[in-house]
């Protein structure tokens, strides 16, 4: 580290290195978006033309893309509400209560975060299969809420401890009572930590392939397995198209999860900086 | 309606503010308890009594021999083989970008982590996708070499372990590179200091000082992408050849097409026990470390 | 305030009472209080008059601070009663007791401005706006924070949180406020100045105010009464003077003046004083009158700034000053006393008529300032 700095040989390395690190991370993303505008949508960089008819294609008459869209929207909404309402009675339960056998939970909790997916997806696959329930949206959203339940519950134990609970004390001291409390104190200091768990919910579950691709049918399709399934089989060139829609989502929702965090901490660091985008990125980190 | 409570019960009105706090608890911990023991532990335990069950019904251990012979136990060590590449792959280019980011200005490293950040969230579908179009024969890659005419180009890139690993790697790095990002803030500058104070070299600095405090991070990191890859599907399915058939896929080729669930249920047994076995390094390696810690501290 | 009738304290209460006091008088009778085997407040017992500045002071793990909690209603007593202005509020939940509690940590809430959070308790109590926005606006007026109701808490310096955190509690006046060592986290000099503004405003309202502190010299500056806290006890509960000049334990007379403490046996009772034989030099010492038997082993205890230096062979005693340190207005003095193998005789007297290291020197003290404390003949 210090032996690096000195030497203008070895920061150049060590910047070079970087460099090549980082465009290794950004490029996949940054060739989507473009040849997504590309007259030629498969395989050929950078692109000769550019046209918007992929995009146009993924609404023509007879293109499973907007069913798949809805589907996928809807088990996450679904999968959005189941969370939140586990992650704070579970927040609740772990940082504000005496619980007997509270690591016990908390290891529950943190499974399916370590266990493979593709073992969850089998497990529930297994589970759904002889209730002829595969392919339903109402199975597909339970399955997500799994998954996306333990970072929402995380996420939510970081903003609960980061509550200090003598504010409350101090409400109360005042005559403030309960509900007053929860309303006037808590909910308002809780509330950028639970917009991020609903974000971090929605997108666990939209972007969800194992689980979903185990427990669609033919007429139910989530996003994901569409888009892996015009990889696969049927050549889809509007693929390119929806890949760079997935990611403009996935941004959207990063900026406005750094968004909430940074007007919810007061603004402390700036917008950009190293903290607050590590903190974005691992969300219920502190809880762990 | 408390203050009715005369002082003549004194321990009365104490037990029961507690065990108020633990029924609250209970009531509040029941969802998420509930919620995953029927659909996380129950399916994850009815996995494994089917991977123990015979086609009548009676117990049987014929699946896991399946799944650790043959082309069920080259896949396995295929597995095992990509899982380390991409370990040590991750670890490697994540420390040096970990390193560089706790190095650079702060707007810079802001815009770094950033960069490290974003793909991290957009499926790891589509960011496979974008590497195929890169590596294509017509892709960005082959097509900047053939340009600079290096000798050789095209290259092929896909359908081949090359292509697997470069995939897994670049899902893997964003976790590496957080982790250890995380482990260098915390190493205290100040030992460093005192370090050379006592005239110890760079090297020495870094050999003796840097390297064994960051050390047991290396090693989680370094263990948690093994463990993370070992499960991967996407990349090795989309982007690799027959030869790079990994235990996951051969899960979903079973289920899916096969409808052969007892052996797709043993080996997700056997994917589940290697991961669990790897989560107890980990946490062996952190208590080592934080071990340490305390007692440099 | 005086319907409920309770009793003030025998006591002189320095607090002025206006005429528009707003603080009532608390009682607290047999307060109990245990974590498992451990007790943390042992049947504590007192009286607080209406506009009093009471202290609690005590080290860490005394009982100061869990009787105060249990008087705010975090904390439940095992036994005993608290009652505020006549009203029985021992099993109350704390929003029910209307009591005001500033924290050590401030606790100001940081999503809302200063005056918002200045206000809240007054919105719980659905306080028209306009009555609202003017008491908010004289309240931080008092504490000289005039024009930073805007800010958010974050913006402020320590001593301004918690002069906030002060207003929140004073807004609405509740009959007793509560501060749980409020200026602990801040500077020796602001808290010199914030306990000047405290006890000024106190007054000037006519609040009654329990104060929790550690601080012996805060303690002495702002409170009319001071209850002296050990393992879970009351040791002491009077005004500063009472506990400076006439402690009632040895205990109190350590911590509040650091005494100097001397063996010895009670000689023989002349009239309004005691004669006490020192063991270590076989001198007399005069103190004031005790009731205490001839025969009676005590221990002698004076502070060590109402000792006197004099011509050697006067005194009760003569020493080598073994140290002599200036510290400032004072010089403290180590003597080694003349047959004595004890401790140094530790001795303050003005700098100037300071003694030197290695002067013999006589020690008197007046007789009032020597208080005695019959110790166990075993002990002994």
């Amino acid at each position: 580290m210090m032996e690096l700095r000195k030497t203008l040989a070895g920061r150049i390395a060590l910047t070079a290195v970087a460099t090549v690190v980082l465009l290794f991370l950004a490029l996949p993303i940054v060739v989507i978006l473009v040849t997504s505008f590309s007259n030629n949508a498969f395989a050929s960089f950078p692109p000769e033309t550019w046209t918007l008819n992929w995009y146009k294609a993924l609404f023509a008459d007879g293109s499973k893309w907007p069913a798949a869209l809805s589907l996928s929207a809807l088990v996450a909404a679904l999968s959005t509400v189941f969370s939140l309402v586990i992650g704070v009675t579970a927040a609740t339960a772990l940082v504000r209560s005496e619980l007997p056998l509270r690591s016990a939970v908390f290891a529950l909790v943190l499974g399916p975060l370590v266990i493979p997916q593709i073992v969850t997806a089998l497990g529930l696959f297994l589970f759904f299969e002889p209730a002829a329930m595969l392919g339903s949206p109402i199975a597909i959203a339970l399955g997500h809420t799994v998954l996306a339940s333990p970072i929402a519950v995380l996420i939510l134990i970081a903003t609960l401890r980061g509550i200090d609970e003598r504010l409350e004390d101090a409400a109360a001291s005042m005559g403030a009572g309960r509900l007053t409390i929860a309303r006037k104190i808590t909910f308002p200091l809780a509330a950028p930590g639970m917009i991020a768990a609903a974000i971090f919910s929605f997108i666990t579950s939209f972007d969800e392939f194992y689980i979903s691709q185990f427990l669609s049918s033919v007429d139910t399709v989530t996003l994901p397995v569409q888009v892996y399934n015009s990889l696969t089989f049927e050549i889809d060139p509007s693929v390119t198209a929806v890949s760079a829609i997935l990611i403009a989502f996935a941004i959207l929702a990063l900026g406005l999860v750094a968004l909430v965090r940074w007007l919810g901490s007061g603004r402390q660091d700036s917008l950009l900086s190293v903290e607050n985008t590590v903190g974005v990125a691992n969300p219920g980190g502190e809880a762990v | 309606m408390a203050a009715t409570l005369t002082a003549g019960a004194p321990a009365r009105p104490r037990k029961l503010l507690a065990s108020r706090r633990t029924r609250v608890g209970i009531l509040y911990a029941l969802p998420v308890v509930v919620y995953l023991l029927v659909l996380f532990v129950y399916p994850i335990f009815s996995t494994l009594l089917l991977s123990l069950k015979d086609a009548d019904g009676s117990f049987t251990l014929h699946w896991y021999a399946d799944a650790l012979t043959g082309v069920n136990l080259s896949v396995l060590f295929t597995t095992l083989r990509i899982s380390a590449e991409t370990a040590v792959l991750s670890l490697v280019f994540g420390f040096v970008l970990a390193q560089a980011i706790t190095r650079l200005k702060p707007i810079l490293a802001g815009l770094a982590m950033l960069v490290v950040v974003v793909p991290h969230f957009v499926s790891a579908l589509v960011r496979t996708y974008g590497w195929i179009i890169m590596l294509g024969d017509k892709g960005l890659v082959n097509e900047s070499l053939t340009s600079m005419s290096v000798p050789g180009a095209p290259f092929q890139l896909l359908y081949n372990e090359l292509g697997v690993v470069i995939g897994t790697t670049s899902m893997m790095l964003p976790y590496t590179v957080l982790l250890l990002y995380g482990v260098m803030r915390g190493v205290d500058r100040r030992l460093l200091a005192a370090a050379s104070s006592m005239g110890a070299g760079k090297v020495t600095i870094f050999r003796r000082i840097y390297l064994p405090l960051v050390a047991p991070g290396l090693a989680s990191a370094g263990l948690l992408s093994f463990i993370l890859s070992l499960g991967y599907y996407i990349t090795p399915a989309l982007m690799g050849g027959p030869n790079q058939t990994m235990i996951a896929t051969l899960i979903n080729q079973q289920v899916t097409k096969e409808n052969q669930w007892n052996g797709a249920a043993a080996q997700g047994v056997i994917l589940l026990v290697l991961t669990l076995a790897g989560l107890l390094l980990v946490k062996a390696v952190t208590s080592l470390g934080a071990s340490r810690k305390k007692r440099s501290a | 305030m005086a319907e409920f009738g309770i009793a003030a304290p025998s006591v002189k209460v320095a607090g002025v009472k206006s005429a528009t006091a707003t603080g009532k008088a608390l009682s607290v009778v047999a307060l109990r209080k245990t974590y498992g085997d451990v007790v943390a407040v042992d049947e504590a017992s007192m009286e607080i008059a209406a506009g009093e500045f009471v202290t609690f002071l005590g080290s860490s793990g005394s009982g100061k601070t869990t009787t105060l909690m249990m008087i705010a209603g975090f904390c439940e007593p095992d036994s005993g009663t608290i009652t505020v202005g006549g009203r029985d509020v021992t099993r109350l939940a704390p929003q029910k007791r209307g009591l005001g509690f500033v924290f050590q940590q401030y606790l100001l809430f940081p999503h809302m401005t200063v005056a918002e959070n200045v206000a809240f308790p007054l919105t719980l109590r659905g306080v028209p706006k306009d009555e609202i926005r003017r008491r908010v606006g004289e309240t931080l007026e008092i504490a000289g924070l005039s024009g930073f109701g805007g800010r958010k808490p974050r913006e402020l310096s320590g001593g301004q949180q918690q002069r906030v955190a002060l207003c929140r509690a004073l807004v609405y006046r509740p009959p007793v406020i509560l501060m749980d060592e409020p200026l602990g986290a801040l500077d020796k000099k602001l808290r010199d100045q914030l306990q000047v503004e405290i006890k000024t405003i106190q007054q000037e309202l006519g609040l009654t105010v329990i104060y929790v502190t550690h601080d012996q010299e805060e303690a002495l500056v702002m409170s009319d009464r001071i209850a002296v806290m050990r393992n879970g006890l009351i040791e002491q509960f009077d005004t500063p003077r009472e506990l400076f000049e006439r402690p009632r334990t040895p205990f109190v007379a350590d911590f509040l003046g650091a005494a100097n403490f001397l063996p010895g046996r009670i000689e023989q009772h002349d009239g309004e004083h005691t004669l006490v034989r020192l063991d270590n030099s076989g001198g007399l010492i005069k103190a004031r009158h005790h009731d205490l038997a001839s025969g009676t082993r005590v221990k002698v205890a004076v502070q060590p700034g109402r000792l006197r230096a004099c011509a050697a062979g006067d005194g009760f005693c003569t020493g080598t000053v073994e140290n002599a340190t200036y510290v400032g207005t004072l010089v403290r003095a180590g003597i080694r006393i003349d047959g004595g193998d004890g401790p140094l005789l530790r001795l303050e007297v003005p700098a100037g008529r300071g003694p030197v290291a290695g002067e013999r020197v006589g020690i008197s003290a007046d007789p009032e300032d020597v208080n005695l404390f019959p110790t166990d003949e075993k002990a002994g």
